[in-house]
């Protein structure tokens, strides 16, 4: 008892009246049990009473939760009084009537009726069926009187719970609400829970009672603990629920895909079957007549025969007459006719008296051609060659340089066994070569095909085949594979701080689509070339890409089609410490040579002529110079240049469009530094427009540094080696111009 | 060493401001100009010292030069100390413009009477930059040098005399070798004896010839149409003679047309305090 009650704060939520609300009323439908059954409550009730008496102040603490449940069983129980008629109207009467009931019944009872009515009675409306239960109860229990101290075992309570639980879970109707008055004692406010025993207790108990020294805690947090507990069985319910209504879902899919299976398949029979009734019925057709036929023939030619058996009968029958005519003739005559009729009968004999049946009456044995039904009965449960397979469109960016995938599918869900891929380049109609086909067997609906030329179109059609056929092929679609990978034309790049002019060939024969430039920062720690930027669908072979100064870049350049995306190509590094430019071959004096790296530039032995042949307009062609072109990005340029301290030279700036013709510096269209070197003594000029400032300077720089500014409008020239400063032009061009080289002596020149 | 200020005028978001102090070198009563560029408000600037021309006092840079709004983009406090003692009261220091006051030449006397106050090299290398440091904020370890004419000369003596202690030099039409020309064997034989040995210490083309390493830039601005260039005070060539041998880097730039006045000064003044910029803000 103890036990049960105990666990009853857990199951406060449970809605089930009989473990909630019984304090309030006792009533008790006595038809369900016989006599003893019924009894058998008394001593339970006793026991409950003594103990609400006890515990009566602790009990308005808990009223809230319970006042609910109880209205609930109070409401069900009224519901159910209405059901079998019940009537109210002896409300107070009952109220007396309880009282007395009891105490009749009960001797202990009486020790406390003015406690236990409070409880019973004044918050019911309805009594006056409790009453007349409790008449009826009270009349029983009168009888049953003397058997009542032997009653009372739990036992035997539990059992009367249990069935009464059994009944109700069933079928409720059949049972009037009914209320133990034991729930009493799970309401008593056990204020601590005993670890050990797994109950909640009263305080009282941990001191004095059976759980002396047990270990406690707190109700509130055994509470809480319980609770935890049955919400981790809740979810573990609730996923439980997912799981199977996702399991019922499913179940009605394979519902749905069932149906569909055989009703395709019983369509296929019907198709098949009647398919093969038809040619039954036409086979049967074509017998049925053929033995017709068979038939009239035959009796055609039997009666043909029938017909010149009769014809011989009569001229027998005739000749015949005529030789007994003869008989009865003269002798004279008879001789005469005689001779007459003997070569007729003569000639008549000679011919050939047909009694051979043209016909036999027998049927003959013909055998029936089935092999083509078997065929068609074969072709029930065999599968229908496929249908032509449906070729996909090529996918962007599959194909490599070398290798597409293909993918294709089937109309509907025809078996396939494998399929046939094959292809063939796409042809432009100037070649006349048929291009060679090839095929391969595949699996799947998917092949990735190798080999193949970069940038280049194939054409591709499949067929589908099982052990019925193969079907007819798809219509071509035409893949391209990727392009190949660009030539950086890394002796082309301009560069500066903040920028890089990157120029490239495109690598194939056919063109492309678009560019795309990769770059890497080159990093001491991160040596792993990492992509740092992209610069994406560029149209043409070179592209103008902003830069961070100071920095070292790995560029790399993707050509990209239809197909995909080409390989890298090989890196080009550019590092943005100052301006790089190489030197155009284009511009050089004829007596100049530029070495391999684009970077030196070296002057041959002879004389500078100005009847020098002019192949070029952008040729020098009286001054021995050369030019460079500067990237087109406005901001600071600066560049060094290598010299002999010896050597005549020119280094500076001009226009692209320099006269070819003129000296530097001698106009408007050019700025430069100029060294001479006479009688061991240097000479240095600052040229434009043919004028100079007077400059001594006492250190020959050995390499010369010019900071082209076009923000600030300055040109300066350095000693790099010692960082001095040798000379600014101020306004020098704001237009985009060329670096450039002169030399009037065989020395080398390298720019940096 | 008490400074007085005697004038403070905003020039540039900074200030131009004039001091007198008591020099112990000179043991007078010292002028000088500074120029505190908008930047040493928060902090510690570089420090320009410029040395004027004979006959000149510390007025003259400052009023005439114009170079205020390029030591205030460049964050340069520029000084500009008196040219000579004044008013010692010693027999013939106000009988010429080129001996005596207003003459200083940037030695340091050894001869009577001129010994116990003409002490402007030492005034200069080390009793000015001291009250500097001590009293502007000062970066002590940045500072140039230049100067016209007498001053030219006394900017490159220093520089030449105390290898990296100045980090740049420059000079306009600076007398290059005062021994051989009429103003540097006036003052020298005045100042320092008639014992050419000693002069050699304060002559920069000679120094040059003993001057350690090459790590000093110098820029050489001259008019060419300067009067005292033609009669042979300044001497250029033999300077850039001597620092091509000795590999000693010099722009000397021969500018067409000026002469010797501060109109030439201001012309270029912007190139000499960039110059300066490039190696004291590096």
């Amino acid at each position: 008892m103890e036990e049960r009650t105990g666990r009853a704060p857990l199951y406060n939520q449970d809605p089930a009246p009989s473990l909630t609300a019984g304090q309030n009323f006792n009533f008790y439908h006595m038809d369900l049990y016989d006599s003893e059954d019924r009894l058998k409550i008394f001593p339970e009730e006793k026991f409950q009473m003594r103990g609400e008496i006890a515990r009566e102040p602790k009990r308005g603490e808990r009223a809230p939760e319970l006042s609910l449940a109880t209205y609930d069983v109070q409401k069900e129980v009224e519901e159910l009084a209405q059901y079998y008629g019940l009537e109210d109207d002896k409300e107070l009467e009952g109220e007396t009537e309880v009282g007395s009931v009891l105490r009749s019944g009960i001797s202990e009872y009486q020790s406390a009726p003015s406690s236990l009515r409070p409880h019973t009675v004044p918050k019911r409306r309805d009594l006056g069926r409790e009453e007349k239960d409790w008449q009826y109860l009270g009349e029983e229990a009168g009888e049953e009187d003397n058997r009542f101290p032997a009653w009372g075992s739990r036992g035997q309570y539990q059992e009367l719970r249990e069935a009464y639980r059994y009944a109700r879970g069933r079928s409720s109707e059949e049972y009037e609400c009914y209320v133990i008055p034991e729930e009493e004692d799970e309401e008593e406010a056990a204020d601590i829970f005993c670890v050990t025993c797994k109950i909640p207790i009263r305080a009282f108990d941990n001191l004095f009672g059976e759980h002396k020294e047990h270990e406690v805690t707190q109700l509130n947090t055994a509470a809480e603990n319980a609770r935890e507990e049955i919400h981790k069985n809740m979810f573990k319910l609730e996923e439980q629920i997912i799981q199977m209504e996702n399991f019922a879902s499913h179940l009605e899919e394979v519902f749905i895909t069932i149906e569909e299976n055989f009703g395709r398949q019983e369509q296929n029979f019907e198709l098949h079957y009647n398919e093969i009734l038809e040619t039954l019925a036409q086979k049967y057709e074509e017998k049925m007549q053929a033995l017709g036929e068979k038939k009239r023939e035959k009796i055609e030619a039997l009666y043909g025969q029938l017909v010149s058996c009769g014809e011989n009968l009569d001229t027998c029958k005739e000749l015949m007459e005529t030789i007994e005519e003869i008989c009865h003739e003269e002798k004279v005559e008879f001789i005469k006719d005689a001779v007459t009729m003997a070569d007729r009968l003569g000639e008549f004999l000679k011919t050939k008296t047909d009694v051979e049946l043209s016909t036999h009456p027998d049927f003959e044995d013909q055998t029936i051609d089935f092999s083509d039904i078997e065929q068609l009965m074969d072709s029930i449960n065999a599968i229908p060659a496929p249908c032509a397979p449906v070729i996909n469109t090529q996918t962007p960016n599959s194909a490599t340089g070398t290798s597409v995938k293909v993918c294709w599918s089937l109309f509907s869900d025809d078996t396939v066994e494998s399929y046939q891929l094959s292809y063939k380049p796409v042809s432009d109609g100037a070649q006349s070569e048929e291009q060679k086909e090839f095929s391969v067997n595949v699996k799947e609906s998917h092949y990735s095909v190798t080999n193949l030329m970069p940038n280049t179109q194939y054409e591709f059609w499949v067929t589908a085949s099982n052990s019925t056929g193969i079907s007819p092929p798809s219509e071509r679609a035409v893949y391209v594979t990727a392009p190949s990978p660009p030539i950086i034309k890394s002796k082309e790049i301009l560069s500066c701080e903040h920028a890089a002019l990157v120029r490239w060939e495109s690598g194939n024969m056919n063109p492309v689509d678009s560019y795309t430039i990769e770059l890497s920062k080159v990093d001491n720690e991160e040596p792993g070339n990492v992509v740092t930027e992209s610069i994406v669908g560029i149209p043409t072979c070179e592209s103008l890409i902003q830069l961070q100064p100071g920095e070292s870049y790995l560029v790399y350049v993707r050509a990209i089609n239809v197909g995909g995306p080409s390989e890298r190509s090989e890196p080009a590094t550019i590092r943005t410490t100052g301006t790089y430019f190489h030197l155009n071959k284009d511009t050089s004096h004829p007596l100049l040579s530029i070495s391999e790296d684009g970077f030196t530039i070296v002057r041959g032995k002879g004389e500078s002529s100005t009847r020098e042949p002019c192949d070029s307009d952008i040729r020098f062609t009286r001054c021995v110079a050369v030019m460079g072109s500067l990237i087109p990005i406005k901001g600071q340029h600066y560049w060094e240049v290598e010299v002999n301290e010896q050597m005549d030279y020119k280094v500076g700036v001009a226009f692209e469009d320099i006269n070819r013709q003129g000296d530097l510096g001698a106009d408007s269209s050019s700025w430069c530094m100029s060294h001479t070197f006479i009688s061991s003594r240097h000479k240095y000029e600052f040229l434009h427009n043919g004028v100079t400032p007077e400059i001594q300077i006492t250190v020959p720089p050995k390499k010369i540094g010019i900071l082209l500014d076009y923000d600030s409008y300055r040109l300066s020239f350095f000693n790099v080696d010692i960082a001095q400063h040798l000379y600014t032009f101020s306004y020098p061009p704001s237009t985009f111009c060329a670096a450039l080289f002169f030399l009037r002596k065989a020395w080398i020149v390298k720019s940096l | 060493m008490a400074l007085k200020q005697i004038s403070s005028n905003k020039c540039f978001e900074g200030f131009q401001k004039v001091y007198e102090h008591d020099s112990v070198e000179l043991k007078c009563k010292m002028k000088f100009g500074i120029y505190l560029p908008p930047k040493a408000e928060t902090g510690k600037c570089p420090v320009l010292y410029w040395l004027s021309g004979l006959t000149c006092t510390e007025q003259n840079f400052i009023t005439k030069a114009g170079y205020h709004q390029a030591a205030a983009e460049h964050g340069l406090i520029v000084v500009a100390p008196d040219t000579s003692p004044r008013g010692c009261n010693i027999k013939g220091e106000d009988d010429s413009w080129d001996f005596g006051t207003g003459a200083g030449f940037y030695v340091n006397a050894t001869e009577e009477p001129w010994k116990t106050n003409y002490r402007m090299y030492s005034y200069v290398i080390d009793e000015l930059p001291k009250l500097i440091n001590a009293n502007f904020p000062a970066d002590p370890e940045k500072i140039s040098i230049f100067g016209h004419s007498m001053g030219g000369h006394g900017a490159l003596i220093c520089a030449l005399k105390n290898p990296r202690k100045y980090k740049s030099v420059s000079a306009f039409s600076p007398i290059c070798n005062p021994m051989l020309c009429p103003w540097g064997k006036k003052a020298f034989s005045g100042y320092l004896g008639t014992d050419q040995s000693k002069w050699e210490a304060y002559d920069a083309t000679r120094l040059v010839k003993s001057y350690p390493d090459s790590q000093l830039d110098i820029l050489i601005d001259q008019g060419k149409d300067d009067q005292f260039l033609k009669d042979g005070q300044l001497l250029p060539d033999n300077f850039i003679a001597a620092c091509a041998e000795r590999k000693i880097p010099v722009v000397f730039r021969l500018q067409e047309g000026y002469d010797h006045n501060y109109y030439f000064i201001a012309t270029f003044i912007n190139d000499h305090i960039r110059h300066h910029a490039k190696y004291l803000n590096a």
